[in-house]
């Protein structure tokens, strides 16, 4: 928990002072966006909140909806 | 335009292709458990089928020379179906590197340190690729040759050292297999290690000149697909039937060097050139990822972006998949079916489009 | 230019942090918390479906003492642990309860399956040792006559510790060819085979001055894992010729004046093995090429003739062929496919194979061998004449 606060605010402190101060502001959207979405992960990684794999979803979709797949052994 | 201001030399560029199929000599483990003993002629079908992909790969870097892939997927397909298309590569890239990550782990949970907690070797190994990446693809290029030195020098060591172990009858019969199973093989390793270079057509970019592009790109692929058969045949050599039961085939081969009671217990030395060639071939990902997120952000440099993803991939990769049996299964199927698209039609496509409307045109438009 | 130093400073200092606190101290065993583990024996136990496990574990401090260096009495370097449990790994944790520490497995020389688990059938306690971490694939396999815990407890002469004394007692197997040694993965390989039979060294012990003494007496077949069969040292021998793997050893054939032995060292040997199905009947040609030299004669009659040498090629050829027919011939008795004939008729005949492979029990006896021998002595070691008074040789 303590590690996750500590190196999010170290991903902060590296990054935003540069972006500011050389008016990068549409660098500092995107940072922004991913920073957020990067935390609320790390958030529900160490909360213990089940994350939804993306490859999951996909296997469904490619297996059970369009039924393209290897015969199994 | 670009984003990236370095640029890389052809022979780097064969460096880093090289490098970056070393990579994946761990991962035909995924299809020694459903090739078995044919695996070596897997490998070779598969180099056949992607050569001709490869080339439209490296044709369509020379003609839209100085450009990454998300540039030529705006030309090509115009503004809003190219960073569609761009989205779909980066969604790949970002999944590959999520997987080749895990790939690291795993590899030290179940072999080298099994005690550890998973996320702390994912947060350490992810830290340090981001790091790689912040230093520029020049960097990543001049170190090329050393890891692709180191780790060739470790796979022939260790067929050299096996050779009284091995017993070449383990390759009969041929042809056992049916079909159907030699064709996922084929398409496992088009994929994974081969069809994965169309992160390439990022970096190709960078070359200063594309005049030997052609030959560099397949004399990389060439050492890339060399030492993969080398891999393959000293372990079915070696293991023979029992190849299929391990978890993975390279590591217990390995673990047999037994010569003269003192060149034992090798398996370190795999450990350590799978952990280098695994890192050069995420930072390389990781660096496609960056520098297409942010080309299509339209952003002055990447290097915002390296830490938040960096975040965000080793979250990914601790939670996609939850075992090692579900990775491989995913693999084998979805995996490699939601990247055929990708790999295999998009760029001879924009290639045939782009020598179809003559583009690119030195003034930037569709067909002006 | 300050800044820029300040920011190296910082680089230095993060750096020399790192390097303190990334030396991977997180889950490190020191030696004195290992119990290195150098032999394994496996029994059954009295309650059914409970297994006593022998762990041979090294003792650090009197390790390092020179052997022989007997003032203080008996002090063994090493001690053998054993606890009960339901399956493997369950019996590997109970240790701990009489060890405190956790085994370490990673030296482990030897596994010994005793006779009652051997019988039983191995197929159910070999996944352990194949599937552990730390097990490497080269430790050796062998079945006890008796108990595994009494071949571990054995106390050698020459060697600190029963294991590695047992691993070199089977690494000797070069000298005489009788016996082969097998290793986790070669074990794991013939498992895997659905028609090939399984052999691993047997240990038995001999009293001697109220001492046991081990020795290896001879290879044990398996059939899907459960011991069928005994196989001595000729017909051992004998499937070493097919097999190609005699490295070494000794023959005997009586000398061509009949008054006396002659003895050969064999130097090498090869062989060559080509299955054939005809008119559906399948025959094996075996090939066997072997050289030797004459190593010991007991008549005084001077062997080193062209005629003489021709004689006792003869005569150890037939030996040798005699060999392969018993070891044959024991393998048809126990139906038991220890050639691996099976799987050199699935690399020639695929298609045919798998039809076969279904009736393997019936056809293997059926299996019709044509044993071809070329023997050849190179050289007499380094007497030209026996030493002897002979008045023919003129």
């Amino acid at each position: 928990m303590i590690f996750l606060l500590l190196i999010y605010a170290f991903i902060l402190i590296i990054n935003v002072p540069g972006l500011i101060k050389r008016k990068e502001w549409r660098d500092l959207t995107a940072f922004s966006i991913l920073y957020v979405i990067a935390f609320a992960l790390g958030l529900m990684y160490v909360l213990d909140i089940p994350i939804p794999s993306p490859m999951k979803g996909l296997q469904h979709l490619i297996v059970d909806i369009l039924g393209i797949e290897y015969p199994q052994g | 335009m670009s984003i990236e201001k370095g640029k890389i030399s052809s022979q780097q560029l064969l460096f880093l292709i090289a490098g970056f199929v070393l990579g994946s000599v761990l991962l035909i483990d995924f299809t020694v458990g459903i090739t078995e003993q044919q695996t070596w002629m897997v490998i070779l079908a598969a180099l056949a089928i992607t050569a001709p992909v490869i080339l439209s790969y490296v044709v369509l870097a020379k003609r839209f020379a100085g450009m990454n892939l998300v540039q030529m997927n705006d030309m090509v397909y115009g503004r809003f179906l190219g960073k569609v298309v761009s989205t779909y590569y980066i969604f790949f890239f970002l999944m590959t590197l999520s997987f080749n990550i895990r790939d690291v782990g795993e590899l030290y949970i179940t072999f080298l340190m099994p005690d550890k907690p998973f996320i702390f070797l994912l947060v350490v190994f992810t830290a340090i690729c981001a790091y790689a990446v912040t230093k520029g693809i020049e960097v990543l290029a001049r170190v090329s040759h050393l890891f692709v030195v180191t780790g060739m020098f470790v796979i022939i060591s260790t067929f050299i050292l096996l050779i009284d172990q091995m017993d070449f009858s383990n390759f009969l019969p041929f042809f056992e297999l049916p079909f159907i199973r030699i064709f996922q093989g084929i398409h496992i390793v088009s994929t994974i290690p081969f069809g994965e270079t169309v992160a390439f057509l990022m970096i190709m970019g960078c070359l200063n000149k594309t005049e030997h592009a052609v030959k560099n790109t397949f004399f990389g692929l060439f050492i890339g697909v060399v030492s993969l058969l080398i891999v393959a045949v000293r372990n079915t050599a070696v293991l023979g039937r029992t190849q299929t039961i391990w978890t993975s085939t390279s590591f217990q081969t390995i673990r047999l060097i037994d010569i003269g009671t003192v060149l034992t217990r090798m398996d370190f030395l795999v450990g350590i050139a799978q952990t280098i060639l695994i890192f050069f071939k995420c930072s390389l990902l990781f660096y496609v990822l960056v520098v297409a997120l942010s080309q299509l952000f339209g952003l002055k440099s990447y290097l915002p972006l390296v830490l938040p993803l960096a975040g965000i991939e080793v979250i990914i990769a601790a939670t996609v998949f939850q075992s090692p049996v579900d990775h491989a299964g995913i693999t084998q199927n979805a995996g490699i079916i939601y990247s055929i698209p990708l790999i295999f039609v998009i760029p001879p496509l924009s290639l045939l489009i782009a020598k179809i409307r003559g583009l690119p045109k030195s003034e930037r438009g569709k067909g002006t | 230019m300050g800044k820029k130093t300040n920011f190296s400073m910082m680089k230095l200092i993060l750096c020399f942090f790192m390097l303190l606190t990334l030396a991977g101290c997180l889950s490190a065993r020191e030696i004195n918390d290992l119990e290195i583990v150098i032999g394994m024996g496996v029994d059954k136990d009295e309650k059914p479906g409970s297994i006593l496990l022998t762990a041979q574990v090294v003792k650090e401090d009197t390790a390092g003492r020179a052997p022989g260096n007997g003032s203080g009495g008996d002090s063994k370097a090493f001690w053998n642990v054993s606890s009960r449990g339901n399956s493997i790994f369950d019996a590997v944790r109970q240790i701990t309860h009489k060890t405190g520490n956790r085994l370490f497995i990673s030296h482990n020389q030897a596994v010994v399956f005793g006779n009652d688990i051997a019988a039983e059938g191995l197929q159910e306690y070999i996944d352990f040792f194949l599937r552990a971490h730390e097990m490497r694939p080269t430790a050796l396999i062998l079945v006890a006559e008796d108990r595994a815990s009494d071949v571990l407890n054995a106390k050698p002469e020459t060697e600190k510790f029963p294991a590695f004394n047992i691993a070199k007692l089977v690494k000797t197997y070069v000298f005489t060819s009788y016996f082969y040694k097998v290793n986790m993965k070669d074990f794991a390989s013939c498992l895997m085979s659905p028609t090939t039979a399984q052999l691993a060294p047997l240990v038995s012990s001999i009293p001697d001055e109220g001492n046991k003494d081990i020795y290896v007496s001879g290879m044990v077949a398996f059939k899907k894992g459960k011991m069928v069969g005994k196989l001595n040292h000729d017909e051992v021998r004998g499937l070493l010729w097919v097999l190609g793997k005699v490295k070494s050893g000794v023959i005997i054939v009586s000398s061509p004046n009949g008054q006396g032995k002659a003895v050969l060292e064999i130097i090498r040997a090869k062989s060559k093995v080509t299955p054939e199905i005809k008119d559906g009947k399948i025959v094996m040609h075996i090939k066997i090429k072997e050289e030797s030299s004459l190593s010991e004669q007991t008549t005084t009659e001077n062997l080193a003739t062209d005629k003489a040498f021709e004689k006792i090629q003869e005569a150890s050829a037939e030996v040798i062929r005699q060999e392969v027919m018993a070891s044959f011939d024991k393998s048809k008795e126990l139906n038991a496919d220890i050639f691996g004939f099976g799987e050199m008729l699935h690399k020639k005949y695929n298609n045919e194979w798998k039809t076969l492979k279904n009736y393997w029990d019936e056809i293997y006896p059926t299996i019709e061998l044509n044993i071809d021998v070329e023997t050849k002595i190179i050289k007499t070691d380094l007497l030209k004449k026996p030493a002897s008074s002979s008045e023919e040789e003129k």
